[in-house]
């Protein structure tokens, strides 16, 4: 970390960086920043900056108590749509209490804790997701005007699409984030973006960094990007599929030559473990009313708890392993939509998957249908389960769970908990189009 | 002719039957008779070794071994095989340099001597070979130390003599080893010849190496420092400073024939293992002024150029050295010097902790940290104490009078035995060890090595008393002079000037140093008996108080309970006498504001400390019995308020006492509390009927009925008449009368005492006191369930007996019903879901409320409560005022799952336990769990968890209510 200060230090100076933003992450994964001038960059690596405790319990508040946030050095970056006069860098900050300790409810911390057990079980956990999301004309709700008109991996010529992808991926590079590919998705408007594999805080870093960047570029272009699990009722919602591997040492602990599909007993414990876990979990990999729109909307996201060999219904596919490519070997988490705060998405998935190799769970058997084609009755008989139908099925679930609790801590999961009841008590009040065009009439 | 086993004995043979087919077979190779060799073999530390030793060296070399056994060289090589299996090791490598080391005298050779020797072994060689060379040359020299070693009488003087040799020899292998390299880099390439010529390249030797202080065998501290004539150290010239750093390191240990010498260990470097190998001045300049934590100044306090470039050496410790003499005025230099405490006496394996010779309390990291602490706090201002190593810090601190002279000589010889030990262990195997051996053969080898003892129980002995004796002399050498600090008491004693001790006081946690430096003055001053006793007692106590939550409160309250207690003989006696008395007095007086109110206020209680049946709660029985002959002796109602008064404050310090130092649970505290309460209030409503005589009785009710009082004030109590034959009005008035005045005895300013019966029927708005009939008037008309739920609690605790049970069969009708009603069940939910809304106070976290909130207190009693009332006339059992016995009987009848009764049990207890913690520490209740850290770092501590345990008791707390709470929804609005 020293070095890395000296690092930062050196290159406020020769960068000419006027200001620099501290980032942070709530329960609910939205992006806060303070700015402070590089003249108190010493000082918070030293002693932190002082930042009221409540800015990271979501928008229901429990209390304020002072906390430390001191800046990670390792993650200085200028943001390149800043310059001149206006030079500003960024850095991930951890939160700290006065006397020193991490504080339990930071998501960061969270991540750390789950990866550190991680660690003393011998991995280390990689993560690439690929990010969708919508470009829009505007952001205004009573005119959603997607930017053009094509589909899945459409070219379009001269399109904002085209050109804005470029420029995104081209910043997310000036970032230090490498992106694998990018292309237009199914939706009109829709694109997607994967990024390269990085270890899991790292990502999580990246995820919310490429939030940022998405947007302003989208800004920059005269255009709207929205990371909303389900804007459209008629085209498919923004899943945030991530690909996941657990490594000892050099050696991917995911892939066994000559078993099945190349999984390790590593591996089938670890997806046995994250399906028993998925509904309990679905509050933060589906955070959000809407996302339950995506989950249920009847287009490619998984509804059900299977895994399957490059089965695009399951919630846990393997992708069809390329020979010789034993380092990437890896499973697909289908369900995490681009709104989740990947802190708490990813600690929780390593958890359960870390639950599921430490009590050398069973992979139940694989599903080889498509499984939106079965009728229920056929799904009850091969004993596939469903991911929670809402945001209060999810809350439900969510409260019984020791691993949600132990995992995010007591306090972030009492933030978490309160800030998604006071949220369906909301929704729940909407009288929707959809009421009014059936029961006006009544 | 066999050779007689008791002979072998005689002469210090372990293993008698193999050594003596050993020694047959040995005398056949040599000329000189069976009992010569037996005789010379005596002398060794360990004859089997030497035998066996022997026999080995023939394996190899037939010649070499019957060299070896001629009288000119045979008493050498039994010294020297009889002390290390390692240098046997090492002369069978190499046979014919046992010859040469038998034949000429032990002597000891300065760094420049060694360099000489080293270097013209390795002239000509070069690479592999010459690395080979120099540690062969090494081990040579290194044999001729231990040889010179074991010949000396074991002092002071003579390990200084050998620790130095063995760091002149490790530095001049190092200084060899870069010549070495040197010259391997410049022969592989012409442009790194040219970048070497111009590189300044310096060793700066750390730890015991630097301090020239260095043992046989340990990990070897090094730093690298180079810099180009211009001072800087880039590009080209860092790659080439890197690679001949790494050289050195290869050469020194690298397996091969002859294997390496010791670890390099370069993690003393900035940035530790992830920084650069080498930097240049500038760079360790500028990372000591930003980054580096007081350990690693500590570290700096060693540092010795030891190898290369001098000039460059001495540049960095010119650079480093002054910031390393500021240390202490880092803010976090108290919390860094706790840190480095706890790094002395934790961490080590529970198996080898009464093993350890260097970590562990009274081992040898007892003693260099003592030095060096005094070394850094005082230092800064005086340079003459900056000795490297550790003698010559104890000699030069007693020169500058910082310590007495006798500790100093005490210090020193504990010292040198820890020392001894550790050398015998290490070079009987050439391996790092600090862990004492446990077999009865290794260790009497080390015993008969180091000359300290000849069986190895003496040996244990000696270093028994050796650590208890470093154990004491830190207290003796870091505490008690601070006593002296600007007080003339007697020249003959060392002095510290005020500045120096306040400098000593602030390093170890006192918030006010000149406060505190005030109050060991005005204990210590003077030539009473008083002020000598403390003289003695206070630098334990010191330390003591140090650790604790809150040092200056505890100093303050010593010194007032000492006013107070004034030359009693008991307390200055016990406190001599009583280790576990002191100790307790310590962790009371730092941690609890209300246990100091308390010992302030009847200080002879202190004198419990010592005695672990005072520090019990005295029986209900005795109580009674103390009571009752308090009454007779007082007639006089205003007078037997202050006698039972007293009583009631000595009594529930001694609960808290015993809680505190967790020699009761929250169970028998509750219990404990309970009963006082019960007994006093039944000689106060004795009293009061003497003076109006009617039948009257006093129903505890809440957690005074189920005996659960923690140390909060309010009792919750409802009162009962019978007019019997009285007139009404009469009997009305009487009944009146003893309430109000029973408010009034009771009172007590310092513990302060509250009657509530607010659980009377109407409330607030009700009568006072009520006669029977009213009682069950009322609860016949117009009881409400939440009454009957709260009568479950309803116990009688004073006063005329036969009402009590008559009052018992009324309510018992009540609180136990036959058939409970499904409508008196739902208004007790029902109840109880508006009082979750209501009582909570505004603002109040419900998580982390202890009695109201998420699974706290309350959740857990109206569940057990419901389970009573619903089930306890099917249940006789549940038929008690115990939440926890209710509980249990529930678990039992199978209402209730004993996971779930578990959690339940857990959760109450925590939120009690906390409760009274929270009172303990802040000397006023609370209700709520703590959000500053602070707080709830203390309230951690009076609960046992360890130092720094804020968010683990908090994550606890908030874990298990939560897990309460999900048991009390599953139950609470289920139960059938």
């Amino acid at each position: 970390m020293d070095k890395q200060s000296d690092f930062v230090l050196r290159s406020i100076e020769d960068k000419g960086i006027k200001f620099v933003r501290l980032w942070f992450t709530d329960v609910l994964g939205t992006l806060k920043s303070i700015s402070i001038a590089p003249a108190e960059v010493e000082k918070a690596f030293a002693e932190g900056i002082g930042i009221d405790g409540s800015s990271i319990q979501g928008f229901t508040r429990a209390f304020e108590a002072d906390v430390l946030a001191r800046p990670d050095a390792s993650t200085f970056q200028e943001l390149p749509w800043s310059s001149g006069t206006a030079a500003t860098a960024r850095m991930f900050c951890d939160i700290y209490n006065p006397d020193g300790q991490p504080t339990y409810s930071d998501p960061r911390q969270v991540l750390k804790r789950s990866l550190q057990k991680a660690a003393d079980a011998g991995f280390t956990f990689f993560a690439h997701p690929e990010i969708e999301f919508y470009l829009l004309k505007s952001i205004d709700p009573d005119n959603l005007q997607p930017v053009d008109n094509a589909g899945y991996f459409d070219h379009v010529p001269g399109g904002t699409a085209h050109d804005f992808r470029r420029k995104a991926v081209q910043m997310l590079e000036d970032l230090g984030i490498p992106v694998e590919f990018s292309h237009h998705e199914i939706g009109p408007g829709q694109n997607e973006i994967d990024l390269r594999s990085a270890d899991a805080l790292t990502m999580a870093d990246s995820i919310m960094t490429f939030r940022s960047v998405v947007k302003e570029v989208a800004i920059a272009e005269g255009v709207r990007a929205t990371f909303m699990p389900k804007p459209f009722q008629n085209y498919p919602g923004s899943g945030m599929h991530t690909h996941l591997s657990l490594f000892e040492g050099e050696k991917n602990a995911f892939y066994e030559a000559g078993a099945q599909y190349q999984l390790s007993k590593v591996a089938r414990g670890f997806i046995a473990g994250v399906l028993r876990h998925a509904s309990e979990i679905a509050l933060v990999t589906n955070q959000f009313s809407n996302s339950y729109k995506r989950l249920w909307g009847g287009d490619e996201a998984p509804s059900f708890v299977t895994w399957g060999h490059n089965n695009r219904s399951a919630l846990v596919r393997i992708p069809i392993y390329k020979p010789g490519k034993s380092q990437a070997a890896r499973i697909e988490y289908r369900a995490m939509d681009s709104a989740t705060n990947p802190y708490l998405a990813f600690a929780l998935i390593l958890s359960a998957g870390l639950k599921g190799i430490a009590e050398n769970l069973e992979l139940p058997d694989e599903a080889t249908h498509d499984v939106w084609n079965l009728t229920d009755v056929e799904r009850k008989a091969f004993g596939y389960e469903s991911l929670p139908h809402s945001l209060a099925d999810a809350i439900k679930l969510a409260e019984g769970s020791e691993l949600v609790a132990e995992v995010l801590g007591e306090q972030a999961f009492e933030y978490v908990l309160s800030n998604k009841r006071e949220e369906w008590q909301q929704y729940r009040r909407q009288i929707t189009r959809y009421e009014l065009d059936r029961h006006l009439g009544n | 002719m066999a050779i007689s086993r008791s002979a072998l004995a005689k002469a210090g043979f372990f293993d008698l039957e193999q050594s003596a087919k050993n020694l047959a077979e040995l005398v056949e190779h040599g000329k000189a008779s069976t009992d010569s060799l037996i005789s010379e073999l005596s002398k060794a530390a360990e004859p089997d070794q030497v035998v066996s030793g022997l026999l080995m060296l023939g394996r190899v070399s037939e010649e070499n071994l019957k060299g070896a056994l001629t009288p000119d060289y045979l008493p050498e090589v039994v010294k020297i095989f009889g002390a290390s299996a390692g240098l046997i090791e090492f002369f069978c490598r190499h046979p014919e340099l046992l010859k040469k080391h038998a034949s000429k005298p032990a002597k000891l050779l300065s760094f420049s001597e060694y360099c000489k020797q080293l270097r013209s072994t390795v002239a000509g060689s070069k690479g592999a070979e010459a690395g080979q060379l120099l540690r062969k040359s090494y081990r040579e020299q290194f044999a001729k130390i231990a040889s010179f070693d074991l010949s000396e009488q074991p002092t002071i003087d003579s390990l200084s003599k050998v620790t130095s040799a063995l760091s002149d020899l490790a530095a001049a292998a190092i200084e060899v080893a870069l010549e070495i390299a040197k010259t391997k880099i410049s022969a592989a390439s012409a442009s790194r010849a040219k970048v070497l010529d111009d590189l300044a390249f310096a060793v700066i030797g750390m730890g015991k190496l630097g301090a020239g202080e260095l043992n046989y065998l340990s990990d070897v501290d090094l730093i690298f420092v180079a810099a180009n004539s211009e001072g800087q150290l880039e590009g080209e010239y860092f790659v080439v400073a890197e690679a001949l750093a790494k050289e050195v390191i290869k050469i020194l240990d690298s397996p091969g024939k002859e294997p390496g010498l010791w670890k390099v260990d370069t993690a003393l470097r900035p940035e530790g293992k992830s920084g650069a190998l080498v930097r240049s001045v500038d760079s360790h300049r500028a990372y000591y002024e930003r980054w580096a934590e007081s350990w690693e100044f500590q570290a700096l306090l060693k540092a010795r150029p030891i190898a290369g470039d001098f000039s460059l050496g001495e540049k960095y410790i010119e650079a480093l050295s002054p910031m390393l003499w500021s240390v202490s005025q880092r803010d976090t230099f108290v919390a860094d010097v706790q840190a480095m405490r706890s790094r002395v006496t934790s961490n080590i394996p529970s198996n080898e902790v009464d093993r350890q010779l260097k970590l562990g309390p009274g081992g040898l990291r007892d003693i260099e940290f003592t030095i060096q602490l005094l070394q850094l706090v005082h230092g800064r201002r005086d340079e003459s104490i900056r000795a490297k190593d550790t003698l010559g810090g104890i000699s030069a601190l007693t020169s500058a009078g910082y310590i007495g002279r006798e500790d100093a000589a005490v210090f020193a010889q504990d010292y040198l035995v820890l020392r001894l030990l550790e050398h015998g262990l290490q070079l009987q195997n050439l391996r790092r060890v600090q862990v004492l051996p446990t077999s009865d053969r290794e260790l009497r080898h080390l015993a008969r090595v180091v000359r300290l003892a000849t069986t190895s129980e003496e040996l244990l002995e000696k270093w028994q008393q050796t650590k208890i004796s470093v154990r004491h002399l830190h207290t003796r050498l870091f505490y008690a002079p601070l006593l002296n600090a600007s007080s003339n008491i007697d020249d003959s004693q060392l002095e510290l000037s005020t500045e120096e001790a306040t400098a000593r006081l602030a390093a170890i946690g006192f918030a006010d140093p000149n406060n505190a430096l005030t109050h060991i003055n005005a204990l210590t001053q003077g030539v009473s008996r008083r002020a000598a006793i403390h003289r003695h007692l206070l630098p334990v106590l010191l330390q003591w108080f140090a650790e604790g939550n809150n040092p200056d409160l505890g100093l303050l309250t010593y010194r007032r309970l000492s006013e107070e207690l004034g030359e009693n003989n008991w307390w200055l006696r016990m406190l001599r006498d009583s280790h576990l008395a002191a100790k307790r007095l310590a962790t009371l007086v730092t941690s609890s504001k209300f246990i100091t109110d308390l010992l302030l206020s009847i200080p002879e209680s202190a004198a419990w400390l010592g005695d672990d049946n005072e520090l019990t709660p005295r029986s209900h029985e005795a109580l009674d019995a103390e009571v009752v002959a308090t009454s007779e002796r007082y007639p006089n109602s205003a007078e037997l308020a202050t006698a039972l008064r007293t009583l009631r404050r000595r009594e529930v310090l001694r609960l808290a006492i015993g809680f505190l130092l967790q020699l009761i649970d929250v169970v028998q505290l509750g219990d404990g509390i309970s009963a006082v309460h019960a007994s006093i209030l039944n000689g106060f409503v004795s009293a009061l009927r003497r003076e109006n005589p009617l039948a009257f009785t006093v129903i505890a009710m809440g957690r005074f009925g189920g005996s659960e009082l923690g140390f909060s004030s309010d009792l919750d109590v409802i009162y009962v008449y019978d007019q019997e034959d009285l007139d009404e009005a009469l009997a009305t008035e009487r009944a009146k009368t003893i309430v109000s005045q029973l408010g009034q005895l009771t009172s007590d300013p310092i513990l302060p005492l509250e009657l509530d019966s607010d659980l009377r029927p109407e409330g607030k708005q009700g009568a006072p006191v009520r006669s029977l009939d009213s009682y069950r008037e009322y609860y016949s008309r117009w009881g409400e369930s939440w009454e009957s739920q709260a009568l479950l609690r309803a116990r009688p605790v004073a006063g005329d007996e036969k009402l009590a049970t008559k009052f018992v069969e009324l309510i018992n009708v009540y609180r136990y019903p036959k058939q409970p009603k499904p409508a008196s069940v739902k208004e007790i939910r029902a109840v109880k879901a508006r009082v979750e809304s209501e009582r909570l106070p505004q603002g109040a976290d419900p998580n982390r409320h202890l009695k109201l909130g998420r699974g706290s207190l309350s959740d857990v009693e109206w569940l057990v409560q419901l389970l009573q009332f619903m089930f306890s006339n099917e249940h006789p059992k549940l038929q008690t005022t115990s939440t926890l016995k209710a509980l249990s009987v529930a678990t039992e009848a199978g209402l209730i799952d004993s996971k779930e009764a578990n959690i339940l049990r857990r959760s109450w207890r925590l939120a009690s336990s906390i409760r009274s913690a929270l009172m303990l520490a802040n000397g006023r209740p609370s209700d709520i769990l703590p959000i500053d850290r602070n707080q709830l770092e203390a309230l951690a501590r009076i609960l046992g968890y360890p130092a720094g345990s804020a968010s683990k008791l908090e994550e606890f707390y908030l874990a298990t209510t939560r897990k309460a709470r999900q048991v009390f929804e599953n139950n609470f609005y289920a139960l059938k």
